[in-house]
């Protein structure tokens, strides 16, 4: 999208006005509107890196903690050139609301780099993780603040900054970061639990519309962790996968496409497109194409006033964070389609970093089945609470999880009290 | 860790169920005969429900496997289990917390296989 640079530059304010929506209809007192609107630590770092050629470079990185009343901060880190601080607050202020919506202890932080990260080698990936985690080291922790991979990141970055973050204090410290490798005390099924989670929601969803069937076609927009595991898992449910896109286009079949072929073929060529088996598009086109589900698993801002029209499905299932504006919001809710929100949708991935972070600190680690039994026991309550709170109050699913997530971080407010 | 599955079925879909589990590695089955009802209270499509509940003959299937092949177990039950109307049946898996064979007295794994 051209304007994307430009609507950016307002996903803060963006979510700042449905937090004062939401905090309206909780008739909250002006002085804890207050207190939820601003961020309770926001650092801004040079990130120093002395580059293949020799020579330094130096990178913008951010780390903002937005809550912590309801425990250590918890959010991931990105890195991709479009970082900016007004992003990253907007995305720290979303992670609390997410983990109080699913009922997890933990507050709201997200960091970011702004660098692309493909354009780096590994050893100056790996250098500007380390030198990252260095200028946040005293904010982040186990008991503090506790980063997870984001866009841009994975599982090896979080073990460079496990890694660092021991180094400095001098003994193993597993429990800084989740989203590590199995081999340092990751979670089974930490991998594909957003994924996972995308589709308890969904499954939900259909299931209080009583639509027991899964002979439903689903449109998937973005085919990272998110997208892809929800298509495999979707596709494994016997539901029919119509098409998927990525940042270089879509990939369309009526009859139906293996997302696990898809997987293996993008591994390969970075890309869904060119896939042999379905019809190639642009990318903006995965919106106006003929599905039941859509599932927008990208960046944010990606459903706006001007494609909101065309979508013909019936459901929108938000992997990604604020993939729809509030105007499209507006466009959504009148077709009359049944949104679940990103707070409660993508869930699944915080929780089980959640369990992570807890089988971390017991040393004692738990089983795949366990782990996913745990997460669909959180998310199916998680939304069944917003439904119920949906039809109590006479709002959108989206409504009911702000406010049931920011009543809750009001509670927590309410009775810490203010220090002194 | 060892698990124990037990479904209710419809009596017909003994034979392919069973069929499928045995080729699928289970290596022990119990079954009994069964009556029950569920939240049709026993009455089939098309029935008219009065205040009393409806006792309907089903096959009862216990199953102790291994955690790892817990999902492909009950998969296959749903599958062959299906009738496509009300009243197919239910899969509950519980947890196990040893098993013990008889013979030998060997305890936990060894005693399934």
């Amino acid at each position: 999208m051209n304007d994307s640079k430009s609507i950016k530059k307002s996903v803060w304010d963006m979510a700042l006005s449905r937090l004062d929506t939401t905090m309206d209809l909780l008739n909250l007192t002006s002085g804890l509107k207050k207190y939820l609107r601003e961020p309770r630590k926001i650092l801004e770092v040079a990130v120093t890196v002395k580059m293949d050629s020799g020579d330094i470079d130096i990178f913008k990185g951010y780390r903002v903690q937005h809550n912590t009343n309801r425990g250590p901060a918890k959010g991931g880190i990105r890195y991709h050139p479009d970082v900016n601080l007004d992003e990253i607050k907007a995305l720290a202020l979303l992670m609390t609301l997410k983990c109080a919506v699913v009922g997890i202890p933990f507050g709201g932080a997200k960091g970011g780099v702004v660098v692309d990260p493909r354009a780096l080698s590994a050893r100056e990936l790996e250098n500007l993780t380390r030198r990252y985690t260095f200028e946040i080291i005293n904010s982040i922790g186990p008991e503090r603040d506790i980063p997870a991979p984001d866009v841009g990141t994975n599982a090896q970055v979080m073990a460079w900054i496990m890694d660092t973050y021991s180094i400095d204090k001098g003994y193993s410290v597993p429990g800084v970061v989740t989203g590590k490798p199995i081999e340092l005390g990751g979670s089974l099924g930490r991998e594909e639990a957003t994924g996972r989670g995308v589709v308890y929601s969904l499954l939900s969803a259909l299931k209080v519309n009583n639509i027991e069937s899964t002979n439903y076609e689903v449109a998937i927009q973005g085919f990272g962790n998110v997208g892809s595991s929800a298509a495999k898992i979707l596709y494994d449910l016997g539901f029919k996968i119509v098409a998927i896109s990525d940042v270089e286009g879509t990939i369309y079949n009526p009859k139906g496409i293996d997302p696990h072929s898809v997987y293996n073929h993008a591994l390969k060529t970075k890309t869904v497109a060119g896939y042999k088996e379905a019809e190639g598009m642009a990318r903006e086109d995965i919106f106006g194409l003929p599905c039941d589900i859509l599932i927008p698993a990208a960046l944010e801002n990606q459903i706006v006033k001007s494609n909101a029209p065309g979508i013909r499905a019936r459901f929108i299932v938000e992997g990604a964070n604020a993939p729809v504006t509030p105007a499209a919001d507006g466009i959504l809710k009148e077709k009359g389609i049944f949104v679940v929100p990103d707070i409660l949708a993508n869930a699944g991935g915080v929780t089980v970093s959640y369990f992570e972070w807890v089988q971390g600190n017991d040393a004692y680690f738990w089983s795949r089945r366990e782990v996913n039994l745990k997460l669909r026991d959180i998310m199916e309550r998680a939304f069944y609470q917003t439904y119920a709170a949906a039809q109590e109050k006479k709002v959108d699913m989206r409504t009911a999880a702000s406010m049931l997530a920011v009543e809750r971080v009001a509670d927590a407010v309410r009775l810490r009290g203010i220090y002194p | 860790m060892l698990k124990k599955i037990e479904c209710y079925i419809q009596p017909s879909k003994l034979e392919s169920v069973k069929n499928a589990l045995i080729e699928a590695g289970v290596e022990g089955i119990s079954k009994s005969d069964v009556e029950g009802f569920g939240k049709q209270r026993g009455y089939k499509n098309g029935e008219t429900p009065n205040k009393d509940v409806k006792f309907l003959p089903k096959t009862k299937l216990e199953i102790v496997v291994e955690e790892e092949i817990v999902d492909s177990v009950t998969s296959i039950i749903v599958k062959l289990a299906k009738t496509g109307k009300i009243g197919a049946g239910k899969v509950f898996v519980l947890p196990v917390e040893d098993a013990i064979r008889v013979r030998t007295s060997e305890a936990g794994r060894s005693a399934l296989s």
